[in-house]
Protein backbone atom coordinates (compact mmCIF):
# COMPACT_ATOMS: atom_id res chain seq x y z
CA UNK A 1 0.00 0.00 0.00
CA UNK A 2 2.47 2.07 0.77
CA UNK A 3 4.52 1.55 -2.80
CA UNK A 4 1.08 2.13 -4.20
CA UNK A 5 1.07 5.51 -2.00
CA UNK A 6 4.47 6.89 -3.43
CA UNK A 7 3.73 5.43 -7.08
CA UNK A 8 0.41 7.84 -6.97
CA UNK A 9 2.11 10.79 -5.43
CA UNK A 10 4.79 10.37 -7.93
CA UNK A 11 2.16 10.16 -10.97
CA UNK A 12 0.52 13.22 -9.48
CA UNK A 13 3.03 14.80 -8.77
CA UNK A 14 4.72 14.55 -12.75
CA UNK A 15 1.44 15.62 -14.01
CA UNK A 16 1.50 18.41 -11.64
CA UNK A 17 4.70 19.84 -12.92
CA UNK A 18 3.87 19.53 -16.58
CA UNK A 19 0.52 21.25 -15.87
CA UNK A 20 3.03 24.04 -14.22
CA UNK A 21 5.56 24.43 -17.11
CA UNK A 22 2.67 24.50 -19.40
CA UNK A 23 1.04 27.32 -17.65
CA UNK A 24 4.74 29.36 -17.16
CA UNK A 25 5.27 28.92 -20.96
CA UNK A 26 1.65 30.06 -21.71
CA UNK A 27 2.47 33.32 -19.64
CA UNK A 28 5.74 33.71 -20.65
CA UNK A 29 3.95 33.85 -24.75
CA UNK A 30 2.06 36.69 -23.41
CA UNK A 31 4.44 38.55 -21.85
CA UNK A 32 6.49 37.58 -24.91
CA UNK A 33 4.66 39.95 -27.38
CA UNK A 34 4.98 43.11 -24.61
CA UNK A 35 8.44 42.34 -24.69
CA UNK A 36 8.79 42.47 -28.01
CA UNK A 37 7.21 46.04 -28.06
CA UNK A 38 9.88 47.52 -25.85
CA UNK A 39 12.06 45.83 -27.44
CA UNK A 40 11.56 47.34 -30.59
CA UNK A 41 11.60 50.87 -29.02
CA UNK A 42 14.73 49.90 -27.17
CA UNK A 43 16.63 48.72 -29.91
CA UNK A 44 15.38 52.06 -31.84
CA UNK A 45 16.89 54.57 -29.19
CA UNK A 46 20.02 52.54 -29.25
CA UNK A 47 20.10 53.25 -33.04
CA UNK A 48 19.48 56.99 -32.10
CA UNK A 49 22.32 56.60 -29.17
CA UNK A 50 25.02 54.85 -31.80
CA UNK A 51 24.29 57.45 -34.60
CA UNK A 52 24.74 60.83 -32.51
CA UNK A 53 26.89 58.85 -29.72
CA UNK A 54 29.64 61.83 -30.21
CA UNK A 55 26.58 64.41 -29.07
CA UNK A 56 25.15 62.51 -26.15
CA UNK A 57 25.61 59.18 -24.13
CA UNK A 58 22.93 58.70 -22.26
CA UNK A 59 21.72 55.00 -22.18
CA UNK A 60 18.13 55.25 -22.63
CA UNK A 61 15.76 54.33 -19.45
CA UNK A 62 12.52 53.61 -19.68
CA UNK A 63 10.17 53.09 -16.49
CA UNK A 64 8.52 49.78 -17.97
CA UNK A 65 11.82 47.61 -17.69
CA UNK A 66 15.08 47.37 -17.24
CA UNK A 67 17.76 46.50 -19.70
CA UNK A 68 21.23 45.39 -20.70
CA UNK A 69 23.58 45.28 -23.87
CA UNK A 70 26.27 42.99 -24.37
CA UNK A 71 28.51 42.32 -27.36
CA UNK A 72 28.89 39.64 -29.65
CA UNK A 73 31.59 38.29 -26.87
CA UNK A 74 29.19 38.37 -24.42
CA UNK A 75 30.60 40.93 -22.37
CA UNK A 76 28.28 43.39 -20.89
CA UNK A 77 28.42 46.85 -22.17
CA UNK A 78 25.76 48.28 -20.37
CA UNK A 79 23.13 47.32 -17.70
CA UNK A 80 20.19 48.75 -15.53
CA UNK A 81 19.06 44.49 -14.70
CA UNK A 82 18.38 43.92 -10.84
CA UNK A 83 18.48 40.69 -11.37
CA UNK A 84 21.93 39.90 -12.25
CA UNK A 85 21.62 36.09 -13.21
CA UNK A 86 21.70 35.72 -17.24
CA UNK A 87 21.47 33.45 -20.08
CA UNK A 88 21.69 34.40 -23.27
CA UNK A 89 20.96 31.43 -25.40
CA UNK A 90 17.25 31.59 -24.18
CA UNK A 91 14.75 33.30 -25.44
CA UNK A 92 12.58 34.66 -22.63
CA UNK A 93 13.27 32.61 -18.73
CA UNK A 94 12.16 33.38 -15.84
CA UNK A 95 14.82 34.61 -12.71
CA UNK A 96 14.93 35.98 -9.01
CA UNK A 97 11.52 37.32 -9.75
CA UNK A 98 12.04 38.83 -13.02
CA UNK A 99 10.73 37.54 -16.60
CA UNK A 100 13.90 38.77 -19.25
CA UNK A 101 13.43 38.59 -22.89
CA UNK A 102 16.36 39.10 -25.07
CA UNK A 103 16.32 40.25 -28.73
CA UNK A 104 19.47 40.11 -31.00
CA UNK A 105 18.96 43.08 -33.41
CA UNK A 106 19.75 43.42 -37.20
CA UNK A 107 22.80 45.32 -36.72
CA UNK A 108 24.54 45.64 -33.56
CA UNK A 109 23.76 49.69 -32.48
CA UNK A 110 27.07 50.15 -30.13
CA UNK A 111 28.04 46.91 -30.24
CA UNK A 112 25.32 45.10 -28.74
CA UNK A 113 24.22 41.83 -30.29
CA UNK A 114 22.43 40.53 -27.01
CA UNK A 115 19.50 43.37 -26.37
CA UNK A 116 18.31 41.97 -22.68
CA UNK A 117 14.81 43.24 -21.52
CA UNK A 118 13.84 42.93 -17.73
CA UNK A 119 10.18 42.61 -16.28
CA UNK A 120 8.88 42.26 -13.05
CA UNK A 121 7.23 38.81 -12.97
CA UNK A 122 3.17 39.11 -12.65
CA UNK A 123 2.64 36.30 -9.34
CA UNK A 124 -0.69 35.79 -10.07
CA UNK A 125 -0.42 33.23 -12.38
CA UNK A 126 2.03 30.81 -9.91
CA UNK A 127 -0.71 31.44 -6.92
CA UNK A 128 -3.20 30.44 -9.52
CA UNK A 129 -1.33 27.10 -10.56
CA UNK A 130 -0.62 26.58 -6.82
CA UNK A 131 -3.95 26.59 -5.61
CA UNK A 132 -4.85 24.75 -8.65
CA UNK A 133 -2.57 21.76 -8.35
CA UNK A 134 -3.17 21.54 -4.19
CA UNK A 135 -6.41 20.97 -5.05
CA UNK A 136 -5.54 18.53 -8.08
CA UNK A 137 -3.20 16.67 -5.61
CA UNK A 138 -5.55 16.28 -2.59
CA UNK A 139 -8.42 15.06 -4.83
CA UNK A 140 -6.56 12.76 -7.31
CA UNK A 141 -4.58 11.24 -4.31
CA UNK A 142 -7.95 10.93 -2.37
CA UNK A 143 -9.17 9.10 -5.60
CA UNK A 144 -6.77 7.11 -6.41
CA UNK A 145 -6.39 6.00 -2.18
CA UNK A 146 -10.12 4.86 -2.31
CA UNK A 147 -9.86 2.99 -5.80
CA UNK A 148 -6.01 1.83 -4.65
CA UNK A 149 -7.45 0.52 -1.92
CA UNK A 150 -10.99 -1.64 -2.66
CA UNK A 151 -8.48 -2.78 -5.59
CA UNK A 152 -6.03 -4.40 -3.49
CA UNK A 153 -8.86 -5.62 -1.06
CA UNK A 154 -10.34 -7.27 -4.40
CA UNK A 155 -7.20 -9.00 -5.51
CA UNK A 156 -5.96 -10.04 -1.56
CA UNK A 157 -9.27 -11.70 -1.54
CA UNK A 158 -8.80 -14.79 -2.86
CA UNK A 159 -4.83 -15.21 -1.62
CA UNK A 160 -6.65 -14.07 2.06
CA UNK A 161 -9.11 -16.24 1.57
CA UNK A 162 -6.61 -19.63 0.96
CA UNK A 163 -4.11 -18.38 3.40
CA UNK A 164 -6.84 -18.54 5.99
CA UNK A 165 -7.76 -21.89 4.87
CA UNK A 166 -4.17 -23.37 5.24
CA UNK A 167 -4.19 -21.87 8.26
CA UNK A 168 -7.78 -23.43 9.39
CA UNK A 169 -6.66 -27.09 8.27
CA UNK A 170 -2.95 -26.64 9.73
CA UNK A 171 -4.57 -25.86 13.37
CA UNK A 172 -7.79 -28.49 12.90
CA UNK A 173 -4.78 -30.96 11.72
CA UNK A 174 -2.79 -30.42 14.19
CA UNK A 175 -5.56 -30.67 16.73
CA UNK A 176 -6.96 -33.80 15.43
CA UNK A 177 -3.46 -35.43 15.53
CA UNK A 178 -2.40 -35.16 19.25
CA UNK A 179 -4.76 -37.70 20.35
CA UNK A 180 -3.78 -40.94 17.73
CA UNK A 181 -0.60 -40.00 18.18
CA UNK A 182 -0.08 -39.91 22.03
CA UNK A 183 -2.50 -42.82 21.96
CA UNK A 184 0.23 -44.77 19.78
CA UNK A 185 3.58 -43.50 21.43
CA UNK A 186 1.83 -44.13 25.23
CA UNK A 187 0.49 -47.46 24.20
CA UNK A 188 4.11 -48.74 22.42
CA UNK A 189 6.10 -47.51 24.99
CA UNK A 190 3.35 -49.54 27.61
CA UNK A 191 4.88 -52.80 25.55
CA UNK A 192 7.97 -54.45 26.80
CA UNK A 193 9.49 -54.63 23.33
CA UNK A 194 12.75 -56.65 24.64
CA UNK A 195 11.23 -59.27 26.30
CA UNK A 196 8.68 -59.80 23.19
CA UNK A 197 9.49 -63.69 21.73
CA UNK A 198 8.85 -62.93 18.59
CA UNK A 199 11.11 -61.00 16.56
CA UNK A 200 9.35 -60.17 13.68
CA UNK A 201 7.01 -58.90 15.59
CA UNK A 202 10.09 -56.79 18.11
CA UNK A 203 11.17 -54.99 14.26
CA UNK A 204 7.02 -54.67 13.45
CA UNK A 205 6.87 -52.85 16.75
CA UNK A 206 9.92 -50.90 16.92
CA UNK A 207 8.93 -49.67 13.54
CA UNK A 208 5.74 -48.73 14.14
CA UNK A 209 7.33 -46.55 17.68
CA UNK A 210 9.99 -45.16 15.05
CA UNK A 211 7.32 -43.69 12.79
CA UNK A 212 4.77 -42.72 15.68
CA UNK A 213 8.04 -40.47 17.13
CA UNK A 214 8.62 -39.26 13.84
CA UNK A 215 5.16 -37.93 13.49
CA UNK A 216 5.12 -36.60 17.05
CA UNK A 217 7.99 -34.62 16.42
CA UNK A 218 6.63 -32.62 12.70
CA UNK A 219 3.48 -32.39 15.01
CA UNK A 220 5.45 -30.73 17.98
CA UNK A 221 6.89 -28.36 15.04
CA UNK A 222 3.68 -26.84 13.49
CA UNK A 223 1.60 -27.02 16.55
CA UNK A 224 4.88 -24.69 17.73
CA UNK A 225 5.05 -22.45 14.96
CA UNK A 226 0.85 -22.64 14.59
CA UNK A 227 0.40 -21.30 18.42
CA UNK A 228 4.24 -19.48 19.14
CA UNK A 229 2.89 -16.42 19.55
CA UNK A 230 0.15 -17.91 22.95
CA UNK A 231 2.50 -20.06 24.37
CA UNK A 232 3.86 -18.35 27.77
CA UNK A 233 7.08 -19.22 28.96
CA UNK A 234 7.18 -20.72 31.95
CA UNK A 235 10.75 -20.31 33.06
CA UNK A 236 12.22 -22.55 35.86
CA UNK A 237 16.09 -23.87 36.54
CA UNK A 238 15.99 -27.47 34.44
CA UNK A 239 18.29 -29.92 35.13
CA UNK A 240 19.60 -30.04 31.23
CA UNK A 241 21.72 -33.47 31.65
CA UNK A 242 18.43 -35.29 32.39
CA UNK A 243 16.39 -33.75 29.95
CA UNK A 244 19.35 -34.82 27.24
CA UNK A 245 19.21 -38.02 28.46
CA UNK A 246 15.73 -38.66 28.06
CA UNK A 247 15.42 -37.02 24.44
CA UNK A 248 18.39 -39.05 23.66
CA UNK A 249 16.49 -42.39 25.02
CA UNK A 250 13.86 -40.92 23.45
CA UNK A 251 15.35 -40.75 19.91
CA UNK A 252 17.00 -43.98 20.14
CA UNK A 253 14.58 -46.29 18.38
CA UNK A 254 15.03 -43.62 15.27
CA UNK A 255 18.89 -43.89 15.42
CA UNK A 256 18.62 -47.66 15.88
CA UNK A 257 16.83 -47.55 12.48
CA UNK A 258 19.70 -46.39 10.55
CA UNK A 259 21.92 -48.31 12.94
CA UNK A 260 23.22 -45.11 14.26
CA UNK A 261 25.16 -44.96 17.41
CA UNK A 262 24.84 -42.36 20.64
CA UNK A 263 28.38 -41.07 22.02
CA UNK A 264 27.27 -40.03 25.49
CA UNK A 265 29.62 -36.88 27.07
CA UNK A 266 27.20 -35.69 29.76
CA UNK A 267 28.42 -33.92 32.45
CA UNK A 268 25.65 -34.36 35.34
CA UNK A 269 23.49 -31.80 36.73
CA UNK A 270 24.18 -29.43 34.24
CA UNK A 271 21.55 -26.50 34.80
CA UNK A 272 19.84 -23.54 33.11
CA UNK A 273 17.26 -21.34 33.05
CA UNK A 274 14.40 -21.92 30.64
CA UNK A 275 11.09 -23.29 29.57
CA UNK A 276 11.20 -27.09 29.79
CA UNK A 277 9.43 -27.53 26.43
CA UNK A 278 11.48 -24.83 24.57
CA UNK A 279 14.52 -26.39 25.40
CA UNK A 280 13.08 -29.78 24.98
CA UNK A 281 11.82 -28.65 21.04
CA UNK A 282 15.71 -27.56 20.74
CA UNK A 283 17.55 -30.44 21.82
CA UNK A 284 14.61 -32.48 19.79
CA UNK A 285 15.55 -30.70 16.38
CA UNK A 286 19.08 -31.22 16.88
CA UNK A 287 18.76 -34.40 17.64
CA UNK A 288 16.45 -34.98 15.00
CA UNK A 289 18.83 -33.53 12.41
CA UNK A 290 22.00 -35.61 13.42
CA UNK A 291 19.28 -38.41 12.79
CA UNK A 292 18.05 -37.28 9.83
CA UNK A 293 21.16 -36.04 7.90
CA UNK A 294 23.80 -38.81 9.27
CA UNK A 295 25.18 -41.62 7.14
CA UNK A 296 24.09 -45.22 7.97
CA UNK A 297 26.26 -46.89 10.99
CA UNK A 298 27.37 -43.67 11.30
CA UNK A 299 27.53 -42.10 15.11
CA UNK A 300 26.31 -38.55 17.01
CA UNK A 301 28.42 -37.73 20.28
CA UNK A 302 26.65 -35.34 22.54
CA UNK A 303 28.99 -32.95 24.90
CA UNK A 304 27.02 -31.74 27.79
CA UNK A 305 29.31 -29.32 29.92
CA UNK A 306 28.75 -26.82 31.98
CA UNK A 307 26.77 -23.85 29.63
CA UNK A 308 27.78 -25.82 26.81
CA UNK A 309 26.32 -28.04 24.62
CA UNK A 310 27.38 -29.73 21.52
CA UNK A 311 25.56 -32.24 19.10
CA UNK A 312 28.24 -33.92 16.34
CA UNK A 313 27.14 -35.99 13.40
CA UNK A 314 29.23 -38.15 11.52
CA UNK A 315 26.92 -37.18 8.20
CA UNK A 316 26.99 -35.29 4.68
CA UNK A 317 28.36 -31.89 6.56
CA UNK A 318 27.31 -28.81 4.46
CA UNK A 319 28.68 -26.20 2.38
CA UNK A 320 30.17 -23.32 4.17
CA UNK A 321 28.30 -20.60 2.22
CA UNK A 322 24.84 -22.14 2.98
CA UNK A 323 25.47 -22.44 6.81
CA UNK A 324 24.51 -18.62 7.31
CA UNK A 325 20.76 -19.58 5.80
CA UNK A 326 20.25 -22.48 7.50
CA UNK A 327 18.02 -21.04 10.11
CA UNK A 328 15.91 -19.66 7.67
CA UNK A 329 12.50 -21.28 7.76
CA UNK A 330 11.68 -23.48 4.77
CA UNK A 331 15.45 -24.00 4.01
CA UNK A 332 16.30 -27.25 2.81
CA UNK A 333 19.25 -28.03 1.79
CA UNK A 334 19.03 -31.68 1.31
CA UNK A 335 16.02 -32.79 -0.73
CA UNK A 336 16.50 -36.51 -0.39
CA UNK A 337 15.70 -36.33 3.21
CA UNK A 338 12.04 -35.90 4.31
CA UNK A 339 10.99 -32.75 6.18
CA UNK A 340 9.80 -28.91 6.09
CA UNK A 341 12.70 -27.33 6.77
CA UNK A 342 10.94 -25.42 10.31
CA UNK A 343 13.28 -27.80 12.56
CA UNK A 344 16.30 -25.24 12.61
CA UNK A 345 13.93 -22.35 12.55
CA UNK A 346 12.70 -23.16 15.90
CA UNK A 347 15.70 -23.72 17.22
CA UNK A 348 16.70 -20.41 16.17
CA UNK A 349 13.90 -18.32 17.55
CA UNK A 350 14.00 -20.56 20.94
CA UNK A 351 17.80 -19.38 21.18
CA UNK A 352 17.60 -15.95 20.39
CA UNK A 353 14.96 -15.57 22.85
CA UNK A 354 16.75 -17.54 25.86
CA UNK A 355 19.90 -15.43 24.38
CA UNK A 356 21.74 -19.10 23.78
CA UNK A 357 24.91 -18.50 21.31
CA UNK A 358 24.63 -21.60 18.60
CA UNK A 359 27.75 -21.67 16.87
CA UNK A 360 27.73 -24.40 13.25
CA UNK A 361 30.81 -26.34 12.21
CA UNK A 362 30.55 -28.05 9.39
CA UNK A 363 32.64 -30.24 6.91
CA UNK A 364 31.36 -31.97 3.92
CA UNK A 365 31.63 -35.54 4.34
CA UNK A 366 32.66 -35.54 7.79
CA UNK A 367 30.03 -33.74 9.51
CA UNK A 368 28.31 -31.44 11.24
CA UNK A 369 28.56 -29.45 14.67
CA UNK A 370 25.79 -27.61 16.40
CA UNK A 371 27.60 -26.10 19.51
CA UNK A 372 24.89 -24.10 21.89
CA UNK A 373 26.92 -22.10 24.78
CA UNK A 374 24.88 -20.10 27.25
CA UNK B 1 69.22 42.86 -13.16
CA UNK B 2 66.82 41.04 -15.36
CA UNK B 3 63.97 42.67 -13.92
CA UNK B 4 65.26 45.97 -14.67
CA UNK B 5 66.48 45.23 -18.11
CA UNK B 6 62.65 43.65 -18.44
CA UNK B 7 61.06 46.89 -17.33
CA UNK B 8 63.35 48.81 -20.07
CA UNK B 9 62.14 46.41 -22.69
CA UNK B 10 58.98 46.75 -22.12
CA UNK B 11 59.14 50.69 -21.89
CA UNK B 12 60.65 50.97 -25.11
CA UNK B 13 58.43 48.72 -26.25
CA UNK B 14 55.55 50.72 -25.39
CA UNK B 15 57.79 54.11 -26.14
CA UNK B 16 58.22 52.75 -29.92
CA UNK B 17 54.53 52.03 -30.52
CA UNK B 18 52.93 54.47 -28.68
CA UNK B 19 52.41 56.61 -31.97
CA UNK B 20 51.71 54.05 -34.40
CA UNK B 21 48.32 54.91 -34.69
CA UNK B 22 48.31 58.69 -34.44
CA UNK B 23 51.64 58.63 -37.00
CA UNK B 24 50.23 55.80 -39.35
CA UNK B 25 46.67 56.50 -39.09
CA UNK B 26 45.11 59.79 -38.00
CA UNK B 27 47.88 61.75 -40.79
CA UNK B 28 46.16 60.36 -43.85
CA UNK B 29 42.43 60.03 -42.50
CA UNK B 30 43.11 63.61 -41.22
CA UNK B 31 43.14 64.68 -45.09
CA UNK B 32 39.82 62.82 -45.79
CA UNK B 33 36.54 64.53 -45.68
CA UNK B 34 35.15 61.61 -43.36
CA UNK B 35 35.96 61.30 -39.52
CA UNK B 36 37.74 58.23 -38.48
CA UNK B 37 35.28 57.55 -36.32
CA UNK B 38 32.60 56.72 -38.74
CA UNK B 39 34.62 53.98 -39.56
CA UNK B 40 35.06 52.78 -36.00
CA UNK B 41 30.74 52.98 -35.78
CA UNK B 42 30.27 51.25 -39.16
CA UNK B 43 32.53 48.43 -37.93
CA UNK B 44 30.78 48.21 -34.41
CA UNK B 45 27.48 48.00 -35.92
CA UNK B 46 28.91 44.61 -37.91
CA UNK B 47 31.00 43.33 -35.77
CA UNK B 48 30.02 44.10 -32.43
CA UNK B 49 32.72 43.05 -29.88
CA UNK B 50 36.51 44.50 -29.62
CA UNK B 51 37.92 41.18 -30.84
CA UNK B 52 35.65 40.99 -34.18
CA UNK B 53 35.90 44.38 -35.10
CA UNK B 54 39.84 44.49 -34.47
CA UNK B 55 39.82 40.78 -36.63
CA UNK B 56 37.90 42.45 -39.35
CA UNK B 57 40.00 45.92 -39.37
CA UNK B 58 43.27 43.90 -39.37
CA UNK B 59 42.06 41.42 -42.51
CA UNK B 60 41.03 44.90 -43.79
CA UNK B 61 44.27 46.52 -43.71
CA UNK B 62 46.38 44.28 -44.80
CA UNK B 63 44.36 43.07 -47.99
CA UNK B 64 42.24 45.87 -48.35
CA UNK B 65 39.50 45.10 -51.61
CA UNK B 66 36.41 46.16 -52.31
CA UNK B 67 34.88 42.88 -51.20
CA UNK B 68 35.40 43.23 -47.85
CA UNK B 69 35.46 46.99 -47.32
CA UNK B 70 32.82 48.32 -44.81
CA UNK B 71 32.09 51.45 -46.16
CA UNK B 72 29.40 51.93 -48.94
CA UNK B 73 29.85 51.74 -52.60
CA UNK B 74 29.38 55.68 -52.98
CA UNK B 75 32.40 56.15 -50.65
CA UNK B 76 34.08 53.59 -52.72
CA UNK B 77 33.89 54.88 -56.23
CA UNK B 78 34.75 58.41 -54.72
CA UNK B 79 37.92 58.38 -52.69
CA UNK B 80 38.74 54.55 -53.59
CA UNK B 81 40.09 51.97 -51.99
CA UNK B 82 43.12 52.36 -49.31
CA UNK B 83 46.29 50.93 -49.94
CA UNK B 84 47.59 47.88 -48.62
CA UNK B 85 49.20 48.77 -44.63
CA UNK B 86 53.20 48.39 -45.02
CA UNK B 87 53.38 48.27 -41.06
CA UNK B 88 53.97 44.50 -39.38
CA UNK B 89 51.36 42.80 -37.76
CA UNK B 90 52.57 43.92 -34.55
CA UNK B 91 52.16 47.41 -34.81
CA UNK B 92 48.78 46.86 -36.89
CA UNK B 93 47.29 45.13 -33.61
CA UNK B 94 48.83 48.05 -31.30
CA UNK B 95 47.61 50.90 -33.29
CA UNK B 96 43.86 48.51 -33.41
CA UNK B 97 43.99 49.01 -29.85
CA UNK B 98 44.41 52.52 -29.43
CA UNK B 99 41.48 52.83 -32.03
CA UNK B 100 39.60 50.61 -30.31
CA UNK B 101 40.47 52.74 -26.32
CA UNK B 102 39.57 55.85 -28.38
CA UNK B 103 36.57 55.23 -29.60
CA UNK B 104 34.88 52.11 -27.91
CA UNK B 105 31.10 52.48 -25.52
CA UNK B 106 32.71 50.47 -22.68
CA UNK B 107 32.86 52.85 -19.81
CA UNK B 108 31.45 56.02 -21.52
CA UNK B 109 27.26 55.56 -21.36
CA UNK B 110 25.49 57.36 -18.60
Amino acid sequence: MTLYSVLCIVILLFISFLYYNFKKDLMLQNKRLILQEYSNDLISRLKDLHINFDKYKFYPRDERFNSAIYDSDRNLIFSTLISPKVKLDEITYTTNNYIHYIKEPESYYLGAKYVLLEIPEDKAWINDVRNKVTIFLICGFSIMFICGYFLLKLFLRPMRDSLHLLDRFIKDTTHELNTPISAIITNIEMIDIASLEDVKLQKKLKRIDTGAKTVSNIYQDLTYLALKNKIISKNEDLDLSKIVLNRIDYFKTLADVKKISFIKNINSGVKIFCDEKKIGKVVDNLLSNAIKYNKISGSIEVILENKKLIIKDSGKGIQKDKIPAMFERYARFDKSVGGFGIGLNIVYMITKEYNIDIKIKSELNIGTQMELTW
Amino acid sequence: MVKITLILALFLNSFLFANVYEKNCVTCHNKLPVSIDKYFYRYLLKYSSKRAVNAAMLKYLKNPSKDTTIMPDAFISRFGIKNKSTLSDEELKKALDEYWDIYKVFGKLK
